[in-house]
């Protein structure tokens, strides 16, 4: 008997039971990026989603992977004749009650923690008009050296969102904690 | 200046920046890996061939773009601008936006890139779906 195979079909059941059709964890990169978000706009577009679900799925999905890549304390980086940078993360696409959700998991140091739950904070503050508007001044702002234009990313996030983006922080060590986002689209 | 020609990649839009016409056109998807690498020469690029232009000079910017990153809108931004401000200065600027007639975000983009942009002629322009 396989024990193996009992263990694993046990993770997957997990995986179903969030509602979870989609999901990746570990080194993150922008092929992979590309290759996880072409398969995902190919099994919604087998499944006849609405185009613009499906638009709005894929941007989410973008901007939230691309945050892991950016953002990622979690990081190795080296040269194998080319530089590389690999950002460790978690990416999980579902659906629950008729509603997709893209998740993505990452650690984040305690010092960017705190900066970027006021940023979601101020973003969950805003309805549809003051996101949308807020969008518009961080479209035209210089951006900040340091954030390499987070900020906006988390507020097309927001804006593709159907309902406010639910977020968290769970502390893993001394200087860790582990972030979490999940947007409904 | 020698027109600028950029196939589309699967991840980068069509580019074709023919100075001698005065005719700007991007189309396709935009999420390159490297955003600045992608956009900065052309910007660079448009930045010169604007300051050297004669008054009064005609420019048609067509973006026909399906999808964008935040990354890329930031650059289109900047884009937009530049032409914002060559039609400050006298130049006769128009921007055609195209959208497929289905796609909000597109259509929205539009209205959000046109708002601010006083001295260019933004048409939004709706293409009927497949």
């Amino acid at each position: 008997m396989g024990m193996l195979a009992e263990e694993y079909l046990s993770f997957k059941k997990v995986l179903q039971q969030k509602g979870i059709i989609f999901s990746f964890s570990g080194y993150v990169s922008e092929g992979i990026l590309f290759a996880l978000g072409d398969a995902l706009k190919q099994k919604m577009a087998l499944e006849d989603t609405d185009t613009n679900t499906t638009r709005k799925v894929f941007s989410v999905f973008v901007e939230q992977v691309q945050n892991i890549i950016r953002y990622s304390a979690d990081r190795v980086t080296g040269d194998i004749g080319k530089p590389v940078e690999l950002s460790s993360g978690m990416i999980a696409v579902g659906q629950e009650n008729g509603k997709f959700f893209v998740i993505c998991a990452n650690v984040v140091k305690h010092t960017d923690m705190e900066r970027l739950r006021e940023r979601l904070e101020h973003i969950k503050s805003l309805d549809r008009e003051g996101i949308k508007a807020f969008y518009k001044e961080k479209l035209r702002e210089d951006p900040d050296a340091e954030s390499k234009g987070a900020s906006i990313g988390l507020i097309e996030i927001a804006r593709r969102a159907s309902d406010p983006i639910e977020y968290d922080f769970m502390s893993i060590d001394d200087g860790h904690a582990f972030f979490c986002l999940k947007a409904f689209i | 200046m020698q027109t600028i020609t950029i196939a589309a990649s699967e991840r980068s839009p069509e580019v074709e920046f023919n100075f001698d016409e005065g005719v700007l056109k991007l189309k396709g998807e935009s999420y390159p890996e490297d955003v600045a690498a992608f956009y900065g020469p052309l910007l660079t690029a448009l930045d010169k061939w604007l300051s050297d232009l004669a008054e009064g000079a005609k420019i048609s910017c067509d973006i026909e773009l399906v999808y964008f990153n935040s990354s890329s809108a930031k650059a289109l931004m900047n884009l937009l601008l530049l032409l914002e401000k060559a039609g400050a200065a006298g130049q006769s600027v128009v921007v055609n936006w195209y959208f497929n007639s289905d796609d909000d975000t597109m259509q929205e983009f539009g209205e959000d890139f046109s708002e601010d942009l006083n001295h260019v002629q933004f048409n939004l322009c709706a293409v009927e779906g497949a």
